[in-house]
Order: structure tokens, then sequence, then C-alpha cells
């Protein structure tokens, strides 16, 4: 049984902490979610658990991590259901070749810059019951996600989400995570598949055999809760019931046939119908309690698990170093690079770069992911961390830097007139960063 | 083919073909790489009651409710090790750090943080150490060495033997 007191007691202090943080970093001009990303390290061994080790011990004792897990992993499964509903690759279609070879780069170029570090950074940082293949393809794919949700509140706040550079922007991130949770699968399955001894190809079959089951079976029904959206304005407390038994199903069968649970949750978002007032409507009913409650434990939680004290010494300061350079260097050269080569200004295609760098909330998904199958170590895991906060926390003073506003939109207005208006469907992004 | 569409045929081969196949050569030429042996989890500590109770350290490390397991958190070649079941690298610290070098394995702590009381033996200015060696071949590993207490030259080492209870399978393909 959980010690209730003690629950209630730790979520008081995140909410309190986060609010605060997230405040001060709004004031400083960054997203609240950078500002939540940090309050949870504060909370963890890094700095609470260091400097005041019998309050840390007080609060978060072990025994009662399960609890503070288990509420925010429910968190994250309804949060990236809204990532998934928010996401609509099929918007790539609108923005021809320049968007497919710039969302494509913008996968590839840190992908392979991981890999290639991953080199040098596996016989250091992790152990032999981990293959190299897991970890370069875990390295890959945690450097080239991008936070879709930050992304889309930097571009809402500056009114750049219907220019070419937003919706460019926006339909390259769609894609990048898309991808990046494709190849995550990818490795969970592989992993999974070599701790059970189940065989790959029978995870892979009815990984093949649910998806065609909710892309056939289960897409048809939620096309009929659109239809009654557009008939009442409004849906039902039971048909919202329904759709969120819809998500918790399908992570139990993501879970159960040997993958995660959130790769259940997304998909269901990501078969979601696309339609814009209705999308606007799910995630108004689902995302206040999900960003206000259940993600700042998450972020706890995750700081909890992240100890800066394990990157100790000139020597894992520099592979955190390389870490971050190359993250950066991919995903933000990466992405300038083939969006100027294909007729960008070059002071928007950096804007874009920058845009892409951003990881936020999502790399941390992903690193938890990776730090519970083992395929990347607490030290490594707590360096991917200050990663995710540095790229995310350069893309604010960044852009203005590069791009400022008055230049941008006079760009972004020169180019919208010789091109026909493109529509940028918004994720769950108001809230989530605001 | 217009000249636009072989424009970007070009252009997506040089700057996404190429890197792939870039991958598939780094991911073949990492296979060749080795990393430091696994020692990560829970292990289960035998140590021979007696050399227990002939030394302060092991009187203290005796008393302890949880001294039967210990728990190592591994980085690379560096790991923390803390005595109960509880992930070490949550900043306790009443944690060992250790280096792997080969199969060996060496850490250290202050004495005095294992003992749940204080007291006169075991403790103020010593070191714990913990020397040992990993045997790979056998499922689940095992480890053998002793643990040993600097500036006590009375003080006999304590031989031990631990396995690992959460035997850790390769983790992914390859």
């Amino acid at each position: 049984m959980p010690d209730l007191f003690k629950l209630v007691l730790q979520i008081s202090v995140i909410l309190a902490l986060c609010r605060v943080v997230g405040g001060i970093f709004r004031k400083l001009g960054q997203p609240r979610v950078v500002g939540e990303m940090f309050a949870g390290i504060l909370l963890g061994p890094s700095l609470l658990g260091w400097i005041a080790p019998g309050i840390s011990s007080y609060l978060f004792p072990s025994s009662s991590l399960g609890f503070l897990n288990a509420l925010s992993q429910i968190g994250v499964v309804v949060f990236m259901f809204l990532v998934g509903l928010g996401i609509n690759p099929r918007e790539l279609k609108n923005h021809g070749h320049a968007a497919v070879l710039t969302s494509h780069v913008s996968i590839t170029a840190p992908f392979v810059l991981a890999a290639f570090l991953s080199l040098y950074l596996y016989p250091k940082l992790s152990d032999d019951s981990v293959a190299f293949t897991s970890f370069a393809l875990f390295m890959g794919s945690a450097m080239s996600v991008t936070a879709f949700p930050v992304l889309a509140r930097i571009l809402i706040e500056r009114g750049l989400l219907q220019s070419r550079l937003g919706t460019v922007a926006i339909a390259s991130a769609a894609v990048d995570d898309v991808t990046g949770w494709c190849i995550l699968a990818y490795i969970v399955v592989l992993t999974r598949a070599a701790h059970s001894g189940t065989s790959i190809w029978m995870t892979i079959g009815g990984i093949l055999v649910f998806a065609a089951f909710m892309i056939y079976a289960v897409r048809p029904l939620l096309r009929r809760l659109e239809i009654s959206y557009r008939d009442r304005g409004q849906l039902s407390e039971n048909a919202l019931a329904l759709m969120l038994l819809l998500v918790l199903g399908s992570a139990l069968c993501t879970e159960w046939l040997g993958l995660h649970l959130l790769f259940g949750a997304f998909m269901m978002g990501a078969i979601m119908p696309k339609e814009r007032t209705f999308v606007r409507y799910v995630l108004d009913r689902f995302e206040t309690i999900t960003v206000t409650l259940l993600l700042p434990l998450f972020f706890a939680f995750t700081g909890l698990r992240t100890n800066i004290g394990l990157v100790k010494g000139p020597e894992m300061w520099m592979y955190c170093g390389l870490i971050v350079l190359v993250a950066t260097v991919g995903k933000l050269g990466g992405s300038t690079l083939a969006s100027w080569l294909t007729g960008m200004p070059g002071r928007e295609a950096a804007g874009l770069g920058t845009l892409m760098n951003t990881r936020g909330l999502m790399e941390l998904v992903i690193l938890d992911i990776g730090l519970d199958i083992k395929v990347i170590s607490p030290a490594l895991f707590s360096m991917m961390v200050i990663m995710a906060l540095v790229t995310t926390f350069m893309a604010t003073p960044l852009l203005d830097w590069i791009c400022p506003d008055r230049i941008l939109r006079e760009e972004s207005a020169k180019a919208a007139a010789q091109e026909p208006p493109a529509r940028a469907m918004v994720p769950a992004a108001e809230t989530i960063s605001a | 083919m217009s000249k636009t569409n072989r424009n970007f045929v070009i252009a997506y081969f040089l700057l996404v073909g190429l890197p792939i196949l870039g991958l598939v050569g780094v991911l073949k030429s990492g296979r060749n790489l080795t990393a430091p042996i696994s020692v990560d989890g829970v292990w289960q500590l035998q140590a021979d009651p007696a050399q227990l109770a002939a030394s302060p350290c092991g009187q203290a490390l005796a008393s302890r409710s949880d001294a039967t397991t210990f728990a190592i958190s591994q980085s690379g070649k560096t790991f923390l090790l803390g005595f109960g079941s509880v992930n070490p690298s949550n900043g306790s610290r009443s944690v060992a750090s250790g280096t792997i070098d080969g199969t060996r394995l060496r850490a250290s702590l202050p004495a005095n943080s294992i003992a749940s009381a204080p007291d006169g033996g075991c403790g103020q200015g010593r070191e714990l150490t913990l020397a040992a060696t990993v045997n790979p071949k056998t499922d689940p590993r095992s480890l053998a060495g002793t643990f040993s207490i600097s500036d006590c030259p009375s003080c006999a080492s304590i031989e031990f033997h631990a396995v690992r209870l959460a035997a850790s399978s390769k983790k992914g393909p390859l």
C-alpha cells in the first residue's frame, strides 16, 4: 500500500517547485517546460540529494518511487496520445521536395553522427551486456528527435506558425518524431526479444497485426466519434471515456506484445481523425490535467534518476560536451544545410535548424525508455539529459540572435507571397509549453 | 524526369542515401568493439562468518540488515556500489565508487559509512576497499575477492564470493 501522506506530499512539492521554476524560466523568455524539466533535476540527487540528503531521503525514499513512477507513466501515456494526435505527417505533401529533403536530412545527419560518436563512447560508457548495434541505434534515435510541442509553442509565440518556416518546421518535426519512434520501437523489440527468448519475428508479426487492426477496425470507429462531434459540437462523457479506454487498451497491447506502453498510446493518437476543430476539442479535454499535474511528476521522476554527480572529472565532461556538440551539429547543421540547399534563404534556414534542434520533453521520454531497458548507463543518461536541456534552452536565444522577429517575418511574408498558403496542425503545444 | 526532380534525386542521394550507407558501415565496424565487462545488478554476498567476526568492519557489515546483498550501478568502466538492493546511483552518500579494469573491480568507501551505529573499531579516516575479479564464464556471473581496511595492520582481509541475482543477458542483437 502506498504511504498516502508521503505521496501527496511528494506531489505537492513537485507541483510547487515546477510552477515556481517554470515561471522563472518564462520570465527569462524560455518555454515553461524547460523550467519544469530543470525543476525535476533540482529535486533529484544532482542537487537536493547532494546538499540535503536527509530531506531527500525523507521526501523521496526508494520504497515510494514506484507509485510516483506509476502516476508519471500514466501522464506520459496520455501525453504521447496527445503528441500522436497533433502529428499529421501527410502535411509534408503540401511542401514538396524541399520539406521532404529537409525532414529526412534532419534525421539522417544527427543519426549518422551519433553512430560515429558511438564508436568512441561505446567502449567507455557502455558494457558488454549491450550490443553495439542497439547502443548506436539508440544514440541515433535519441539525437534525431525534435520536441514537437516546444517547437510549435515557439512558433505560436512569434506568430510564425503559418509562415513557410513554421509549416516546414512542423512538418519536418512530425516526420522526425514518427521516424524516431519507429526506430526506437525496433530497438525495444530487439532488446526485449533477446531478454524474453521470444522469437523477434513473432513480436514483429504481432505488432503488424495490431497495427492493421488499429488502422482498419479502430480508425473507422474513431471517425464516428468525429462525426458525432461535428453533429453536436461536443462529445459525450461516454465518448471521451471510450477514447481514453482505447488509449489505455492500445498501450496495454503494445506492452504485452513486447514493445512499450507509450508506442500504443502514440499510435492511437496518430490514427485519430485530424480535423482541426476536433483535434483542438480533444486536446482541450485532456491537456490541462496531463500538463499541470501528471507531466511534472514525470519531470521529477526523471530528475530523481538523473545524477549529474556521475559526470565526474574532465574526461566525463568532455564526453558530455561531445554529445552536446554532435547533437547540435547534426540536427541544427543538417537541417540548416538541407533547407538552404533547397532554396530557403540562409537566415531562415538557420532559424529552421535552430527550431529543429529543440529536444525537450520528447528526449526525456526516449531517454527514460533507454535507461529502463538498460541500453544506456546512468552516467550516459545524465549526459543526454544535460544535452536535452542545453539544446532546448539554446533554441530561443539562438533564434533571437540568428533571426530577429522583424527580419524573419519580412522574409517569411516575402516567401509566402510567392507560394500557396500552407496549413500547420498545432499539436499539444499551447498548454504544454505555456 | 524534369530538371527539378533530377536535382532532388541527386541531392537526396548525397544527403540521405550516402549517410545511410555510412551508418551501415559504422554498425558493421562497431561489432568488433569491446565494452567493459558487465557487473551491473544486484549481487548475493557470501562471506565466512568467522572472518567477519574477526574484523571490526566485518562486524559492522554483518550487523547491517541489508549486508547479504549489494547493488552495482555501472557506467562503462566506473560503477557505484551500495549495500542492499537499492540502486546506488540515487545519490546516497554511503556508496562506494569504483573502477573496472578488464575483469578486475576495485572500489572504496569511508569505513564508518557501513556502520549502522558509531563504533570504535570501524571508521574515522579509514577506508573499506573491495577488490574482486569477475568470472565471466559462469551464468549468472560471479565475483570473488576481498574487503580490506586501510591503515589497520591488525585487520585481516575478509574474503567473499558473490553471485549476480539479476542475470543480465545480451541486451540487443548481434
